[in-house]
């Protein structure tokens, strides 16, 4: 996306709209425009305008920003924040955040969608919210030069307050803001220069963490209403499968029960207490229909990926020069394999809605990444449309792109109709684990041609896996095509695309962060061969990153020894026409001591990747002692443009590492007669204190603007610590989770 | 039945066998307790009996009976932060937040019994506690410096 020319097809008028508040206040929509990928065209280029960023200024000088972006700890509330406060020249922390509520005008400019994902938050918000806060300081600005009758840039806006240079005169941001309202909106409103920032750079401070150190922040898991009742439902142990018949009898002697009935999906149970709930639960006979997943095992799975593999050589994605002349002009080719198992989100909140649904409106509390798909989860099983449903987002304990899917809103809402009274639907752990939509498992296939003098000549890669869009459209698409009657909702994605003459949106799940290999090699083929098991799929902390970075970062480093060549040499050599990478490359292996002797029985690994935009290389220290991998030390370099804030860039590569050394050292989600094998933290683990490695964060300074930083983190993990192993032990582990025992 | 929450005597009704994690949060509206996995295995749910860490999710109510319980809501408030809490703010340690009050009850209860813990005390203090977001890094920072606070005042 290019914030400069979407820019630019929006007029003045329609990017900023100034008004008086009822209370004598000033408020200001704008508009933020961007491209859309999800098939919406409406937003940016039919020049509608659409406020979907509020700020007001309140006759008390109360500053109320509206954000429209969730808040999972990525940190999003204080970066967007600290935006307006620069240019509104006041201290992030004298601003007060509210959280947009359900409605077209704050939909994602890049997805069409209000969403929150895709580390996008600053990347699509940089440019228009600064330029929408100086819009209103020179407006500010402009009405005091009116009341004292002062050229305006005499006016200083400074901490709340505008001075008027050489003299005593002061009024504060409340009292020039109904005058300010009135004032023409300027046609360039003046940013700041890098050299005056205060705050953008140099502000380390969170603003939305003292509640969540008393106990105060209050998730969706928290959230109670008049009348509420607990809800739990048993799901299909077969992943697919449907309720046969079921005995509720015994369920129902409970004490507490109210209700045991049938919903699409399971049979729920609702009783006054949770406790109850999950008492009467045990005691439900449920037989079930198993489907046609009933047998379905991992190893068969990755058998039949193989399979595909071979009958379909898959839509080429990625054609430079001609593999196949030099595989007939290759002195030498290798071919290797690669796998990746189905991973689950395990967000410490589990998966929970509160739903009250009345004759023509329906309420959800919910902790959502996505509100206006979590109305269409609503509709589609009650007789409501999505206008009638208002959405409260509530603290998010953990989003990971697990709260992207709405299935547990569309449960409760479920639930909530037969009971006819508010439900609170509570997930277990081991209903969160078994019944998640799984990061998929992959299966990948690589060919290298070298030439005579045994320089890597050609690279091949299959990537088998399916798109995740094929999933995500049944939710997504009925919120682009309002006009849907719900019937069509399960058929949007094929149909309601066609209607419209739209191509099904291009799905790079897949294959990102694979296609886009950054090596100068002059022969690279990268082809994509759909696979689809069955098993719901979904997006996971960095996506199709996370994955096709340790095939590639993996085998890039086979090459490296093939070709007897320093890890990190081998790929600078390759790496000259990528800057960016090749600094990140650099300061990572400089801060890293590589190439300098490590203690007795210590190695490291390598790898880079660019994702979200940004650019990150990670080099991991460890040992390996019968069997055990124990990482030491990760050192990661990461340039994600301007720095908004440094602390909140650290803190994210820290959590992206340890998240993704979760998944290299123990993530695995195996299937069995198509039931899900894991169930809680003793078989799905989660990477504790005691195993974390010590982590050195360096950021690169740059003057571009403003990318990624929630996932980024995660992508090169996984290959440094593979990588390093096989330094130590000369074992190339080609499957995750990596096990040397 | 009777318990004793943060200093106050509570009269609570649930069956015997329901897990305190539940009475405390649904009947006592102490909400900063969680709940994340139901078989002590996070400890989103840690709070203080007597004073040691327990997890609430595994211990039913009838084991309680008559004893002190000690929940996030009682170490400390925003105008009388705990040490912890001053440094758990101070570190920027919370990313979504949901595990701390967990990590932040069970390293109240090892401060209180070990004022000057190493690495390694804090390491066996803290690592039945759970982080998704991965804040390790700055739990163990901030306990270090929340002790030297408490050694210099």
């Amino acid at each position: 996306m290019n914030d400069q020319s979407s820019h630019a097809k929006v007029s003045r008028r329609q990017f900023l709209k100034a008004s008086a508040t009822a209370g004598g206040g000033f408020s200001l929509s704008v508009f933020l425009p961007g491209c859309a990928v999800l098939g919406n065209k409406s937003l940016s280029d039919e020049g509608r305008w659409t406020a979907n960023a509020w700020l007001e200024i309140t006759p008390e000088s109360e500053v109320v920003f509206t954000l429209d972006r969730v808040e999972m700890g990525q940190g999003t509330t204080t970066g967007l924040t600290t935006l307006v406060a620069e240019e509104l020249n006041i201290a992030p922390d004298t601003v007060t955040v509210i959280y947009a509520p359900v409605a077209n005008d704050y939909r994602n400019p890049e997805y069409g969608l209000q969403m929150t994902g895709g580390s996008n938050s600053l990347s699509t918000s940089w440019g228009q919210i600064r330029e929408a806060a100086a819009t209103v300081r020179e407006m500010l600005m402009a009405a005091a030069a009116e009341v004292h009758q002062v050229p305006v840039k005499q006016c200083q806006a400074v901490d709340g307050v505008v001075l008027v240079e050489g003299s005593n005169k002061r009024l504060r941001y409340g009292e020039l803001a109904s005058l300010a309202a009135s004032q023409s909106i300027p046609s360039n409103p003046r940013l700041k220069a890098a050299s005056e920032f205060r705050f953008i750079g140099k502000q380390n401070k969170r603003v939305d963490i003292a509640d969540k150190v008393n106990g105060r922040t209050e998730y969706g898991i928290d959230t109670e209403v008049p009348g509420m009742a607990y809800a739990v439902i048993s799901r299909s142990p077969v992943l697919g499968g449907k309720v046969l018949t079921f005995d509720a009898t015994k369920a129902l002697d409970t004490k507490g029960v109210v209700a045991v009935f049938e919903v699409y999906n399971g049979i729920a149970v609702v009783a006054e207490q949770y406790w109850q709930a999950r008492k009467a639960q045990q005691k439900l006979e449920i037989e079930w229909e198993e489907g046609p997943l009933a047998t379905l095992s991992s190893d068969e799975m990755f058998q039949s990926f193989k399979k595909t593999a071979l009958e379909d050589d898959g839509k080429r994605v990625r054609d430079d020069g001609d593999f196949d002349d030099a595989v007939d002009a290759a002195a030498r080719v290798i071919e290797v394999e690669y796998q990746t198992p189905f991973l689950a989100h395990a967000t410490l909140e589990p998966m929970n809605c509160v739903v009250e649904v009345n004759e023509d409106r329906a309420n959800v509390w919910a902790p959502t990444q996505a509100p206006d798909l979590a109305r269409i989860a609503v509709a589609r099983v009650t007789d409501l449309s999505p206008d009638d449903v208002d959405v409260n987002v509530t603290a998010i304990g953990g989003g990971f792109g697990r709260r992207l899917t709405q299935d547990f809103i569309e449960e409760a809402a479920a639930v909530a109709v037969q009971a006819k009274r508010p439900i609170k639907l509570m997930w277990s752990r081991e209903e969160d684990t078994q019944h998640d939509w799984y990061r998929p498992a992959t299966y990948h296939k690589f060919k290298a041609t070298f030439d005579k003098s045994g320089s890597v000549t050609g690279w091949d890669h299959q990537i088998v896996a399916p798109n995740l869009l094929d999933w995500y459209i049944r939710d997504a698409a009925p919120a682009q095509y309002p006009w849907a009657p719900k019937f069509m909702y399960g058929t949007l994605g094929s149909i309601g695309l066609a209607m419209q003459g739209i191509a099904v949106p291009k799905d790079e799940t897949a294959i990102e962060g694979a296609v886009s290999m950054p090596y100068n090699i002059a022969n690279i083929q990268v082809r994509h061969t759909h696979a689809d098991i069955g098993v719901p799929v979904s997006f996971w902390r960095s996506v199709g990153h996370s994955q096709n970075a340790f095939y590639v970062e993996s085998f890039i480093d086979e090459l490296a020894h093939e070709t007897s060549t320093d890890p990190v040499l081998f790929r600078q050599s390759l790496l000259k026409d990528q800057p960016r990478q090749s600094r990140v490359l650099e300061l990572a292996a400089e801060q890293s001591g590589w190439g300098k002797p490590l203690p007795e029985g210590r190695f490291r690994g390598v790898a880079v990747h660019k994702s979200f935009k940004s650019y990150a290389a990670q080099v991991v220290e460890l040992s390996v002692e019968d069997g055990a991998i124990n990482v030491h030390r990760v050192v990661c370099a990461i340039d994600c443009g301007t720095v908004v804030n440094p602390d909140i860039v650290k803190a994210q590569m820290e959590g992206g590492i340890i998240f993704a050394l979760t998944a290299a050292l123990y993530g695995e989600i195996s299937v069995k007669n198509g039931r899900v094998e894991q169930s809680n933290f003793d078989d799905y683990k989660l990477l504790r204190m005691n195993e974390t490695p010590v982590i050195d964060v360096h950021i690169v300074e740059s003057t571009e603007s403003p990318t990624g930083v929630g996932e980024p983190g995660v992508p090169p993990l996984a290959p440094a610590v593979a990588n390093a192993i096989f330094a130590a032990t000369g074992n190339r582990l080609r499957s995750l989770p990596l096990r040397l025992t | 039945m009777k318990i004793a929450v943060n200093g106050v005597e509570r009269v609570v009704e649930f069956e015997p066998d329901t897990p305190l994690l539940w009475v405390i949060r649904d009947e006592l509206k102490l909400k900063g307790t969680k709940f994340g996995c139901g078989k002590g295995l996070c400890g989103a749910c840690t709070v203080h009996l007597n004073g040691d860490p327990i997890r609430s999710c595994i211990t039913p109510v009838s084991a309680v009976e008559n004893q002190n319980i000690t929940t996030i809501e009682g170490i400390g408030s925003e105008e009388s932060p705990h040490p912890l809490q001053a440094s758990w703010v101070e570190f920027n340690v919370p990313q979504c937040g949901y595990c701390q009050s967990g990590q932040l009850m069970s390293a109240s209860a090892l401060l209180a019994k070990n004022a000057n813990p190493t690495d390694a005390d804090i390491d066996s203090a803290m690592s039945g506690n759970a982080c998704r977001c991965g804040t390790y890094p700055r739990i163990k920072a901030a306990i270090h410096h929340a002790a030297e606070n408490l050694k210099d005042s």
